[in-house]
Formats: structure tokens, sequence, C-alpha cells
């Protein structure tokens, strides 16, 4: 094999590997622990993991790799208008306790922003509860070197 | 003891029907109550479980945070400028103490 036909076929399989690498995470979060998660929301909504509709109107921005687990900022923002919001709930699954927030907006417009308490590595859920009953989410993981609650 | 609040606006003069940030940051350990001190005792949980945000008196907005907020916390919260006026941050922690900040809401 010749040095551009080498080059050509490993290009084409490392273009394939990055494909098949994409699908793969989105399908399972790094420090996802649903057994856990699904006691606190069933102690702060009455509801289950299933009973909630993944939503790209949700925006959470999480770092995907926090150094301390003490003090790792979290922001969501709502793309609905205030008065269809309830609340904003924030979850960590791993955490001993998974619930982080719930925000009231009212007046206020849909957004919040906060420094949160990693255990480890973790999933964290932005569930929105919007005036007529409806449960929005949106994910995403935090990889967390030194955890911070302990 | 009164906990230390601190409100600060962002940007500091928003025109009318602009939305702007305000932050609030407090003076507060937050303990989550999982932590152990030198002896390995575990230190008993004592954080800010409630913030109100009121407009000229009127409650806008409120958050009640979990044990899981970091020391020296920050809440952020988003509003849209109509018409000036005074914001009061009140917090309260699990042990009683309460903290209020206010700043000035001033139209550019």
């Amino acid at each position: 094999m010749n040095r551009r036909a080498f080059l050509r076929t490993t290009g084409v399989a490392l273009g394939a590997l990055a494909l098949a690498g994409v699908p793969a995470r989105a399908q399972g979060l790094e420090g996802e622990d649903l057994a856990n998660l699904e006691k606190a929301l069933q102690a702060t909504l009455g509801k289950g993991f299933k009973d909630l509709t993944p939503s790209n109107l949700i925006k959470l921005t999480m770092p995907a790799i926090a150094e301390s687990g003490a003090n790792v900022p979290a922001e969501v923002e709502v793309g609905l208008p205030s008065d269809q919001v309830k609340a904003i709930h924030l979850f960590a699954d791993k955490n001993p306790t998974p619930h982080l927030v719930a925000f009231m907006p009212m007046k206020a417009l849909p957004y919040y922003a906060t420094r949160v308490r990693l255990a480890e590595t973790s999933a964290i859920r932005a569930v929105v509860e919007t005036t007529d009953g409806k449960l929005l989410l949106a994910s995403a993981s935090t990889r967390v070197t030194v955890g911070g609650c302990g | 003891m009164p906990i230390r609040t601190i409100v600060r606006l962002t940007p500091a003069k928003p025109k009318a029907g602009e939305t702007f940030k305000l932050q609030v940051v407090a003076q507060h350990p937050n303990e989550p109550g999982t932590r152990k001190d030198a002896e390995g005792k575990i230190i008993p949980a004592n954080y800010i479980n409630l913030v109100e945000i009121y407009f000229e008196g009127e409650k806008v907005a409120e958050a009640r945070p979990g044990p899981s907020t970091s020391a020296n916390p920050l809440y952020g919260f988003m509003f849209k400028a109509e018409k000036a006026g005074t914001f009061t941050v009140k917090l309260k922690d699990l042990s009683g103490d309460t903290g209020e900040g206010a700043t000035k809401l001033e139209l550019a």
C-alpha cells in the first residue's frame, strides 16, 4: 500500500469511528443513576423518570469537567414565556440528596444560575414544571475529579 | 449572625425592555450534612434553603436550594427591565439565620 492509499483508508476509518462514537455517548450519560434519581423525583414531584419529556426548549449549561466538585457552575434557561413555567428543578443523579434546587420564577424570566456541589461524576437533570402540568427534561453530564460532599 | 449578602445587576443600568441578570452572592459555608470534621464527626447540615427576591415590596421570585449548594453560593436570576425600583433579596438558612441585601434598578 502506498502512502496516499494508506492515508485515505485510515482517514475513512477514523471518520466512521467518530460517527459511531456520537450516538453511543448520547444513549447513556456518564454518571447516570436512575434508581437514586427516581426516588428524588418521586419525593419532589410525585412523578417518575418515565413521566419526563425530553425537550430542546431547555438549555442546561454545565462544564464537561470540573476540577473540584465543591463548586460547579450550573445554568438553566427555558425557552418558554415566564407565565408558562411553574418551577425549574435541578437534580444530580449521584448526589446523596439529588434534588439541588427548586426555583419558582413568578415575575422573573425562566432562568436560574447557581453553583452546586457534586459528590462524583454525575448526570445533571433540569426538570421544568409547566403550568399545564407537563414535565420537561434536559440532561447534561459533568466529570468530577474531587468530590464536593465528603 | 446575619448572612452577608451581596446583590449585583449586570448590566448595571439596563435600558427599558432589556433583560438583565440579578446575581446574589452570600457568605455562608452551606454545610451539606455529609462532611466530617477532623475527629471524624459529621458536621451538622446548615445550608441556605430559601432565597426570596422582592421588587418594590412585591415578591417576584423564589428559590429553594437543597444541601448540594456550594459554599459561598451564587444565585443568578434574570428579569426584564420595566421601571426603576429597588430589589431586595432575603435569605434564610436551616439554623434560622437570615440575610438581606438590596440594590436599586436604574434605567439607562
